[in-house]
Formats: structure tokens, sequence, C-alpha cells
């Protein structure tokens, strides 16, 4: 049985006043291309219903729905009748899995060490700096590595990074 | 007219031949685009941001507080406006994210106050359209184009705020302003889903496996886009797609600034499309 978390509920309506105005009309869902094809077991009216209910357990511990099968495409926020904020309320669920830690799935956690020791999620390699190169194309100074930790270190990013291999 | 250029890391650091067309397309209008030292990840508004909202603006901000040109930003790449012009959107709007941006923005001695615009190369492109008309010398004759908006060029259209969300027409005018058809497809307007890539790799597969079934059926031989995520969902899956199919797919897929880049009469080999992995052999023939 899920368990309504009242904190969990005033936490993230408080930072997203719009999720109250949801009437659970499924517009959401019926333009949701992954709703489509998974037959709606990704359902985001439903996240956005237990979010509404404050149901934490199931959108941060048992995923159910999994909002990390949002495609981002957007639709959904156009398509809302009463402009929820819908995939910015995921974004704030998921951003709740990183700080505790829960169900970030792997790519999203190396892409972030990327960034945090390189500035860029891609760093060159000696091939595409040789292409680059005959390409005719010119080489380019990426940010400072310094600075970019030095602003991790402040949005607590870097701590939320697991070491590599741990 | 020029802008400062934000190349992000997809496009130069793995499909430099996508940045070589883009530049090429750009000097032969007159449009300057200011090489800019210092960029980091825009960054990437399906991965960081989903994981650290307060990060991803922090480092937007830096990056847009590094542009001082009038023009503003200009990228080639649909992610990076996105990020760029959403992170533009909260500071714009909200005077307290604007404060704790810039407190943290302080510790490396930078502030961003909101005034840099950004556009999309596409969105240059469509507002030259005239002079883009006067430069074509090779029409795409032939060339029947299945245009891929992608999502991230359009929506959200709140902060995007540039072409119609669902019903666009930039892209197709520009195709047809190079000589070539847009080809009309049922799931034009659907996502490659090269995001799902991150959580699920098959779903992310059968998205594009349906995308692409749709453009078979039409009467399509090849794909535009505008994008480099787009582009790498549409161009490297084609042969795994193929495998026990009757009817394998053979879409060369072009970005938007090689169709302009062809018209204007570059050739194929200054422009890297030996680097694609689905060859336009046939379509080729004559450039």
């Amino acid at each position: 049985m899920s368990v309504i978390n009242f904190k969990f509920r005033n936490e993230v309506l408080k930072h997203n006043a719009s999720l109250s105005y949801c009437y659970q009309c499924s517009t959401c869902s019926g333009g949701c291309p992954v709703a489509l094809i998974t037959q709606g077991s990704y359902n985001p009216r439903k996240i956005i219903e237990e979010a509404i209910l404050g149901l934490q357990d199931k959108l941060i511990e048992k995923q159910d729905p999994n909002p990390w099968l949002c495609s981002t495409c957007q639709t959904c926020v156009e398509l809302c009748p009463q402009k929820v904020e819908i995939t910015q309320i995921f974004t704030l669920i998921k951003n709740k899995c990183f700080d505790e830690k829960k169900n970030v799935p792997e790519a999203f956690i190396s892409q972030g060490r990327a960034v945090l020791e390189n500035g860029v999620a891609l760093p060159y390699s000696k091939a595409i700096l040789t292409r680059r190169e005959k390409l005719g194309l010119p080489s380019i100074k990426t940010a400072s590595v310094d600075e970019i930790k030095k602003i991790l270190k402040e949005t607590n990013f870097e701590n939320n990074i697991p070491k590599e291999g741990a | 007219m020029s802008y400062d250029l934000f190349l992000g890391c997809v496009i130069p650091a793995r499909l430099p031949f996508l940045e070589a067309s883009s530049r090429k397309v750009f000097e032969k209008l007159g449009i300057k685009l200011n090489d800019v030292d210092g960029f980091s990840c825009c960054p990437d508004p399906t991965g960081i941001e989903l994981i650290d909202h307060e990060t991803w603006l922090a480092l937007g901000a830096r990056n847009l507080s590094l542009s001082n040109n009038n023009g503003g930003i200009i990228s080639f790449c649909s992610g990076c406006v996105e990020t760029l012009k959403g992170v533009n959107h909260f500071i714009r709007k909200d005077e307290k994210i604007k404060d704790d941006v810039n407190k943290i923005l302080k510790n490396i001695g930078k502030k961003y106050d909101g005034s840099t615009n950004v556009k999309h190369f596409a969105q240059v492109l469509y507002e030259n359209l005239d002079k883009l008309r006067e430069n074509v010398v090779h029409p795409l004759n032939g060339f029947r184009v299945a245009v891929h908006y992608g999502c991230h060029y359009l929506r959200p259209s709140e902060i995007i705020n540039w072409d119609d969300p669902f019903e666009p027409k930039t892209l197709d005018e520009i195709v047809k302003a190079l000589g070539a058809d847009s080809i009309d497809y049922e799931l034009k307007m659907e996502c490659c889903g090269n995001p799902l890539d991150k959580s699920d790799k098959e779903l992310s597969l059968q998205m594009i496996d349906n995308k692409f079934k749709s453009i078979q059926e039409s009467a399509a031989n090849c794909v535009t886009l505008v994008c480099p995520a787009c582009f790498q969902q549409f161009d490297f899956n084609q042969r795994e797609l193929s495998k026990n199919k009757e009817v394998g797919y053979d879409f060369p897929i072009f970005y938007l600034s090689e169709l302009v880049a062809l018209a204007f009469g570059f050739k194929p080999e200054e422009l890297g499309l030996k680097f694609h992995r689905v060859k336009a052999t046939k379509l080729l023939e004559g450039f």
C-alpha cells in the first residue's frame, strides 16, 4: 500500500504550483509517444497523479511508472489544457532521485562525470582532432575545468556523482 | 551581421563534418560566426538538466555570459539552443532564480544579466531565405526529402518561441527553396527516440523503427534534420534495424546545412559526406 508523504507533496507543490491545476483529463498520456509504444505502462498522467497525492515511494523508490522513460519530446506540455508544467515536474522528481542517489540510469551519471572532469560531455579524441584538421576546422578551447568544478562544487553536483567503479 | 558560435559537444567532438558544412554555408551567405573560447557543455537538456536543474542553470548562464555579441549566440544543435533559451527563460522570468544563479557564478568572477539572445542555425537560414535562394547554383532536383523537425527545435514553444509546435513550416520551406521536394509522411512530427537511449535502448530503437517504417511508406528518398542527437539516431541505427526485414532501410540522412551546401555548389568531399554511415551515392551522382 502506498503512503501519502505530505512533506514531499508540499515540496513539489511549492516548487511548481502548476501541479495543482491538473484535473487528470489524460490529454498528456493520449499524446505521449512512449505511452503509445508501451501500451500505457509508461503513463505521464499517472506520474502527475502520484505527485499530486505525494506518493514519494511510487515516484522515487518503485518508479511505477518510470519517469526516466519520458523522451522529453514536450508534446504533453504543449497539449495540456491546464498548462501544467509536466516535464518540469518530472525533472524535479528525477532531480530528487539524483539527490538521494536512487534509480538514476547509469548513462546520466557517466555524462555528469564527463562534464565534471572535462567541462564538456564529449572530450575531443586524437582521431577527432585529426579529422577536424582535415576538414579545415579550427581548434577550439573549451571551458577551464577548474571553473566548471567550482560551479559543480557549489551546486553539490560533485558529491552526487559516485566515484567510478564504486 | 555576426553571431557568436556555440558548438556544444556532439557536433565538434563526434560529428565534425556537420560543423564543416554549416560553417561553409554561413560564410557563403556573408554571415560571420565568431569562435569563442571557454564554452562548456550547454548542458544537455535531456541529460544534466534531468539530474540537476540548478547545475544546468548555472552552467548554461555561464556559457551565455561569455557572449558579448549584439547578434547573440547561434548554435548548430537543437539541444544546445533549447538549453540556452531555457536558461534565459528562467532567468528572465524570475528575479530570485537570476540572483541564485549569479551567487553561484560569483565564485568564478562571472555574472549574467539575461541579455544574450540565442538562435538556431535553421532559424537564421529561414530569416535569410531570399539570400539563400540567390546562392543556389545546383538545385536539388530528385531529392525527395522527409523532413524531421525534431522535438527540441520546436518545443516547449513558450521557450523556443519560433516555429509552430505541431504544424511547423520553416524547414520545409528551406528544403523547397533548394529545389528539392518536401515529402509528407505520417509520423513526421514524432520524436526520434534518441533521449531514451540513456534509459531504455529497446524503446529508443522501437521509436526510430516506427519513424523509418513511416518514411518507407512515403515517396521520400532521403531525410533531413537539424539536431546531432537525431542525426545519430537516424544514421547510426539503420543497419541494425534492417536485420530480419524483407526490405531494409537505406535512407541517406542529410543535415540541413549539408543540403544547403550541396545546393550552393560545394562538393561532397569538402563536406565530409563520406563520414555518414548510410552513403548517398545515387543521389550524389553529378555533384
